[in-house]
């Protein structure tokens, strides 16, 4: 019998809010899947949509993006364009056919470390169901 | 056969030439045959007399302006070439002061491979009388009506005067019934996930990252490109299509804002790939924010 399918999903954390929100879920012992890979960038606004093109590329199933919620941004309006971009990437992912629920952007502040366990376990069940990326041709 | 546009654009540029305004004229001169014409830059008054300007003047003069930026460039412009020159002027690629843009009115340009592929054989003259085309093949005269003959991109077109300009050539086009721009993203669009999925890989299966598209996109105008910093490994690319995928979706994203829709990706695309689909949906996206 074949393995169960394991996505293995590229976290890209906000250091202010998301990423602090992942260590308060690791100091209160909250549990959540080992699927995620997480990246510290210093605001979601510093993310290209060619980081995330660049995770399907190299084996990613989903990508997930966590920052600040909105209004608390660390450098005032980050949040905001990377709410802009992640969202325009969606639609085009969408156009190509690409499931839009493989780039997920979420809210996660530094306290929230149950909310982060939640959305990390939440996509990995959705991704799961999903499948793997398959692009080949 | 000169034409009267023709006529006025050599003149002019020749004027513009002799009096030192500009260091050079920007324009179109013959190809290789009739049905093509290519960049061509008139350094001297003389030179002036081997532009062209017919209905096969598709490619957009605003990359090859970008090679002479600094300098002070006169330049030929059809309406959609001007939006492309506007936006380089507005991202400070190009300064208004420095250039002499003479605009010419565009009732739709003529497709050149719909034109070769309706000519049995090589075509020896392309002449323009009113509404039609007529094609001179072996001595043999054939007429065709230009509405048909229409580059997809004209059908569309909402800039047939120039919108910046600093002298203007021809007379006002009639207004022109405008089909709808996005009509193809919707269409396509109203495929479902998979089937649009299969769409993409057959249609990006025959990508061979030439680069033509980059290449050729006035607006794609950075020194370092972090799209190409895989250019060294040429296998890793051609046998991923992954990487044909993350390369078409980057390309037109970090496009989006700038994008003027001049279809030039599309044009020199090798394997004919709808490129401009990707760069409309952008639009799209942009525009319903």
């Amino acid at each position: 019998m074949s393995e169960p399918f394991e996505p293995k999903i590229l976290g890209m954390l906000c250091s202010w809010c998301a990423y602090a929100g992942a260590d308060t879920a690791g100091v209160s012992r909250a549990q959540y899947p080992p699927n995620i890979r997480i990246v510290r960038v210093m605001c979601s606004g510093r993310i290209d949509p060619l980081f995330i093109a660049r995770a399907f590329e190299n084996g990613a199933d989903g990508v997930l993006v966590a920052g600040c919620h909105s209004g608390d941004c660390h450098y005032i309006s980050g949040n905001e364009y990377a709410k802009d971009r992640i969202t325009s990437f969606g639609n085009l992912l969408d156009f190509f056919g690409i499931d839009q629920r493989r780039l997920k952007l979420a809210w996660v502040s530094a306290s929230e470390g149950a909310r982060f366990a939640a959305v990390v376990a939440e996509m990995t069940e959705e991704l799961r169901a999903l499948g793997p990326l398959r692009l080949k041709v | 056969m000169a034409t009267l546009i023709e006529d006025q654009l050599r003149a002019r540029a020749k004027a513009l030439l002799a009096e030192g305004t500009v260091d050079v004229v920007v324009g179109y001169r013959q190809g290789s045959n009739p049905l093509r014409v290519v960049p061509f830059v008139a350094r001297t008054p003389a030179e002036t007399e081997r532009l062209v300007w017919n209905v096969v003047c598709v490619p957009n003069l605003a990359g090859t302006l970008l090679k002479h930026a600094g300098r002070r460039v006169g330049v030929t412009l059809k309406g959609c070439d001007v939006r492309s020159v506007v936006q380089l002027i507005s991202q400070r690629q190009l300064e208004r002061g420095r250039l002499h843009i003479i605009g010419v009115t565009c009732r739709g340009m003529a497709d050149p491979e719909q034109l070769a592929a309706i000519a049995e054989g090589p075509v020896s003259d392309l002449i323009e009388d009113g509404n039609e085309l007529l094609l001179n093949v072996g001595a043999e005269l054939s007429r065709h009506p230009q509405d048909a003959l229409r580059l997809a991109k004209c059908t569309t077109c909402t800039c047939q005067t120039p919108e910046l300009y600093d002298d203007l050539l021809g007379e006002a086009p009639p207004a022109a019934i405008v089909a709808d721009r996005l009509a193809g993203v919707r269409a396509l669009e109203a495929l479902d996930a998979p089937g649009r999925l299969a769409f993409w890989s057959e249609q990006l299966s025959k990508c061979t990252l030439c680069y033509a598209c980059q290449a050729i996109c006035p607006l794609c105008y950075c020194k370092q490109c972090p799209l190409t910093l895989q250019r060294d490994d040429p296998r890793k690319q051609a046998r991923e299509q992954t990487t044909v995928f993350s390369y078409h979706m980057m390309r037109a994203s970090h496009l989006a804002g700038r994008c003027t829709g001049c279809d030039e990706c599309e044009r020199v695309c090798p394997e004919d790939i709808p490129l401009s689909l990707i760069c409309r949906k952008i639009e799209q996206d942009g525009s319903s924010r």
